[in-house]
């Protein structure tokens, strides 16, 4: 009890500022209440003509974004950055491009010496931040030289010759006029103007969705559906022009999550236009998450200082949703706080993203994986004991991505997978409902009103929808239970279209598809492992939403990244995001990525 | 870094799941989406259970059911009541799945845009009732319970079908709480889902039975002296019909007499007949199935046999069988089979036109010319042919003994045999008393509408 009075205090300045945002939001309600009255006297012939048109021209404007602004993410070059060389015995340079670099006999290593005194991985030689080096041994069997002298872990300068396995390799660092020349030559992400063509898409895409709820609904309702929409407008160009202020360009991504948020506030508005404030409140609080964990992340210094108390904190919110939280239909996962209905299980899918990313020469380290399984194990018996299946399911799916990533060798994979198997049973057993739901899975036509119901309606709804949605408001989807979160895919599939949800679903994928590609070009594994999981989480909520949705696999219940109506979830979904984001080293394309030196006198 | 880079094709995996995912839905969406859409509960074309889209009106156009917006139903209360039962309440309680059916075709449903069509409005589906008729059938059956229905036995069409009790869904009684039995069985359509001891227009049956097999019963003459006793059990008529034939008994309908005829048919080939009559059959039409009649003669002793062939016994028929029967002898043995819709437009193309089907034939040509001749005979004898005027009305009447204390439901089966107007027609009023002198006034108007209705087409 003195836990929540504790968590209702903190609180409390949230409260406050709400209280204190209450005349403005009144005053907004005056103010743009005039625009959707001047719209409810219109004939319904006008609104069916205005619907008529939206519903060609949003799939149209959706799928010119998607083409701007997934396509530079997966069609950037991949040029590797070099940071420095190896001078060979004979002369020979061989590029360091990454700032963890294995050395070793294995082929798989980042400079591979085929020679049995070597041992498979020898050493770690890392680059920082502030642009000094260190090598670190990895437990070989011969050790590692430093200028003759065995070293565990060694600063080292410029010039200062390493040896392993008999084989001496002289470090010679690049200049600052290299590394400006270099990071001028990069291909850069598409610049402010590209940038502001797809915002200006965008909004054109919202504002025609706005109006088609303004010329359908109750004038009330559209007033709050038109602040939502009018806030998230607002916030995407103040991030535009802030972007703009630090000299970064690149925008795609945050556009990609801005048009995925905006379908979020369509299906809230066809289904509970009163959320859609807290809706939007949730996406604000989500892009300061954003903009705070790519910051943290900027560093990588700082990153791996805020890694531990992420872990704390992810463990944490667990814990104290079980010590406090509210069960709501099965699964105790929710905490009430302050009249607010938060669910922290979805905060700790960010702290866990941190917890699994690691440097090399820690990954090389294998006290460092136990303690990272036994971590994980710690999580699934808290979800376990939460009863919540979705959730655990995501954490077990990040835990092998991770582990994957990670782990030297498959047999680590196994243990873990065996490990955490045991733990799926478990939360399988004292899970009936979960149970239940593969018991409906592909057989939702067998009791479409009572087992199958959300499902077959939402099969249902998709097909009367079509390829192009019946228009606004007009759908009866919204009348089934979860139908802006669990099944937000097929609510917007019956208001707008199957071709729009599908672009949603897309706009995920590119995500994803970003993460593979610049984990190449990646500078430490901290943000390759980072990026790979965050996407991976969001991959894997998009596929249990959606196929759980239309009965293509088990329906778990678990979110829409950025789209379904949650406040929590909206805010993890920014956070997962900035790893993504941090992973981007184009030329001045992420905010979480520093500039070059010369870059950042100008 | 190089090992990890290399793992990352694990995501690759997750993007192949969601992609392969998607487009296996989409392969579902294309194949299964149209079956989906017309699914029992799919939202955009079922309310309730019922009709959720589009237009229902009657034969002329009048509107009986607008569910654009929200359900709104005729203008006027009469015709809100008396065709409540074909297009249904707000709540589902009353089941209208004839006109349901066609929801799929009023949807104007297609892959590429779903349900929407481009005025929003649906489609509209046209009946084969008229409003007007409607009305006039309702107004007659003055509050008692029962049905009158009335058909094309040449195209099929229901120009009518009303079903009372009834109530206006624009301003609904206090159905749950009435004590008066005003409403017990409100939410039924009689025409369709009851069943009713048919009394003396069974000896429809029984008489064809006779003539089909026995080669000179029209030669034979039956006594009635008010009595027919089986030992202890009787079959009795109100008064003594003296000597008659079987045209005449059928045209005073004289029990004693079709007792003894009874007993010429006996047991087996009344039961034949029962069988190839199809009287106990139920009968499907746009998506709705009547319920089932009833003839059961095992076990029952020669009077309880007797009366079975005078529609009492335990006899149960439907009306729309009954009527439909009607329609087999005005037809010659076969008639059309009777239905609701009309047709379906939605999107300025027609998605529904009904078709005329064939009833089976269930006598000869020769046997229904004979008994058209005998059934208009019971009208010029009988319930006097003024009572129709313009039309050529053959019919029976029957007065359905339901038990002591109750009183009778009144009866009355028959057809037209004008080539213009080919109507069969059924009434039934529940504790109406006579058949005739209950249904014939209630028929006189009904029928008089629809003579109008079809001479203004």
């Amino acid at each position: 009890m003195t836990m929540q009075t504790l968590l209702d205090m903190l609180m409390q300045p949230f409260v406050w500022l709400g209280e204190l945002l209450a005349p403005v939001a009144q005053w907004l309600e005056t103010a743009l209440g005039g625009i959707p009255a001047s719209f409810s006297g219109m004939d319904a012939a006008y609104e069916n003509f205005y619907i008529s048109m939206v519903r060609y021209a949003c799939p149209i404007l959706a799928a010119l974004l998607l083409l701007r602004c997934a396509m530079p993410l997966l069609t950037f070059r991949r040029e590797p950055e070099i940071w420095a060389w190896l001078v060979m015995p004979g002369g020979e340079r061989v590029p360091v491009t990454h700032w963890e670099n294995v050395i070793g006999r294995s082929k798989s290593c980042d400079v591979s010496i085929a020679l049995s005194t070597v041992s498979r991985n020898h050493a770690v030689l890392t680059r920082y931040d502030d642009g000094s080096w260190t090598i670190t041994d990895a437990n070989s069997k011969d050790g590692t030289y430093v200028n003759g002298e065995r070293v565990n872990i060694c600063a080292l300068q410029d010039g200062d010759v390493i040896s392993v396995g008999g084989v001496k390799l002289k470090l010679k660092v690049i200049t600052r006029q290299q590394e400006q020349l270099q990071s001028q030559l990069r291909t850069r992400a598409s610049g402010p103007i590209a940038g502001f063509f797809n915002l200006l898409l965008l909004t054109v895409f919202q504002v025609l969705t706005m109006m088609g709820f303004a010329v359908h609904d109750a004038v009330e309702n559209s007033v709050m559906v038109l602040e939502g929409f009018g806030g998230i407008i607002l916030a995407q160009w103040l991030l535009y022009v802030f972007y703009l202020v630090i000299h970064r360009s690149s925008f795609e991504m945050e556009t990609l999550a801005f048009f995925l948020c905006s379908l979020g506030m369509a299906a809230i508005a066809t289904v509970a236009p009163k959320e859609s404030l807290k809706q939007l409140i949730a996406m604000l609080v989500g892009v300061f998450v954003y903009l705070l964990v790519g910051w943290s992340l900027r560093n990588l210094e700082r990153a791996k200082r805020v890694r531990y108390l992420a872990v704390a904190a992810g463990l944490g919110f667990l814990l104290l949703t079980l010590a406090i939280g509210t069960e709501y239909y099965g699964a105790k996962n929710w905490i009430i706080v302050g009249g607010m209905s938060l669910q922290p299980s979805e905060l700790s899918k960010v702290c866990f993203v941190f917890a699994g990313a690691s440097t090399m020469d820690r990954i090389m380290n294998k006290r460092n994986l136990i303690a990272f399984i036994v971590y994980s194990v710690l999580i699934c018996g808290c979800l376990a004991i939460m009863n919540d299946f979705g959730t655990a399911l995501i954490f077990f799916c990040s835990f092998l991505i991770i582990a994957y990533l990670r782990s030297g060798s498959m047999g680590t994979v196994a243990l873990a997978i065996t490990a955490l198997g045991i733990a799926g049973i478990l939360a399988l057993r004292v899970a009936p409902h979960a149970l239940n739901r593969f018991a409906t899975w592909r057989h939702v036509w067998d009791d479409p009103f009572n087992k199958g119901y959300q499902q077959a309606q939402a099969l249902m709804c998709i097909a009367s929808g079509g390829l192009f949605g019946v228009g606004p408001g007009k759908g009866w989807l919204r009348k089934v239970f979860a139908a802006d979160s669990d099944i937000v895919f097929a609510t917007i599939s019956e208001e707008w279209g199957l071709l729009l949800a599908m672009m949603a679903v897309l706009c995920l994928c590119a995500f994803g598809f970003f993460a593979i590609r610049t984990a190449r070009v990646a500078r430490s594994s901290f943000y390759s492992i980072g990026a790979c999981t965050a996407a991976g989480v969001l991959l894997i909520q998009t596929i249990l939403n959606v196929l759980g949705t239309v009965d293509i696999l088990p329906f778990t219940g678990v979110t829409l990244p950025f789209v379904s109506n949650g406040g929590t979830s909206m805010v993890a979904s920014w956070g997962l995001l900035a790893f993504v984001k941090a992973a981007d080293t184009r030329q001045n394309a992420s905010f979480a990525v520093k500039l070059s030196r010369k870059v950042r006198q100008k | 870094m190089n090992r990890v880079t290399k793992r990352t094709w694990l995501m690759g995996l997750f993007l192949g799941i969601l992609l392969g995912g998607c487009g296996l839905f989409f392969f579902e969406y294309l194949t299964k989406g149209p079956t989906w859409v017309i699914s029992p509960g799919s939202p955009h074309v079922y309310n309730n259970g019922n009709l959720g889209c589009g237009t229902v009106v009657d034969r002329w156009g009048n509107t009986l059911l607008d569910l654009t917006e929200g359900r709104k139903y005729a203008a006027d209360a009469q015709t809100r009541k008396s065709t409540l039962h074909w297009v249904g309440d707000r709540r589902g309680s009353i089941s209208a799945g004839a006109v349901a059916k066609y929801a799929s075709a009023m949807a104007g449903y297609d892959l590429v845009n779903g349900v929407y069509n481009s005025n929003g409005l649906g489609g509209v589906e046209q009946l084969t009732l008229s409003a007007r008729v409607q009305n006039a059938a309702l107004s007659g059956m003055l509050g008692r319970k029962g049905t009158v229905a009335v058909y094309n036995y040449k195209t099929g069409e229901i120009l009518c079908a009303v079903t009372s009790p009834t109530y206006d869904p624009d301003n609904v009684p206090d159905i749950e709480g009435d004590t008066t039995g005003a409403y017990t069985g409100v939410y039924l359509n009689r025409f369709l889902q009851s069943s009713y001891p048919p009394g003396s227009i069974y000896k429809i049956v029984t008489c064809a039975a006779a003539l089909d097999c026995i080669p000179d019963i029209e030669s034979r003459t039956f006594t009635c002296n008010g009595k027919y006793a089986y030992g202890k059990e009787a079959i009795t008529c109100e008064s003594a019909h003296g000597s008659c034939d079987i045209k005449r008994a059928l045209a005073v309908s004289c029990n004693c007499a079709f007792a003894q005829i009874a007993e010429l048919v006996g047991r087996k080939n009344m039961q034949k007949y029962v069988s190839q009559f199809q009287i106990t059959e139920r009968l499907s039409f746009d998506g709705v199935t009547t319920s089932a009649g009833k003839y059961d003669i095992s076990d029952t002793g020669a009077a309880s046999f007797a009366w079975s062939c005078i529609g009492q016994h335990t006899d149960l028929v439907n009306p729309c069988r009954f009527m439909t029967f009607m329609g087999q002898i005005a037809g010659g043995g076969v008639a059309a089979e009777p239905y609701l819709v009309a047709q379906v437009q939605s999107g300025g193309e027609t998605t529904y036109r009904a078709q005329t089907s064939y009833t089976d034939r269930i006598m000869s040509e020769a046997l229904a010319n004979k008994m058209k001749n005998y059934l208009r005979n019971n009208v010029e004898v009988t319930y006097g042919s003024w009572k129709f005027p313009g039309l050529t009305v053959c019919g029976k009447s029957g007065t359905a003994e339901l038990g002591e204390n109750q009183i009778s439901n009144a009866m009355f089966a028959g057809f037209c045999t004008d080539e213009k107007y080919p109507l069969a027609f059924v009434c039934v009023v529940e504790n109406g008393g006579y058949g005739a002198a209950t249904c014939i006034p209630i028929l006189s108007t009904v029928l008089s509408e629809c003579k109008a209705v079809l001479d203004s087409e």
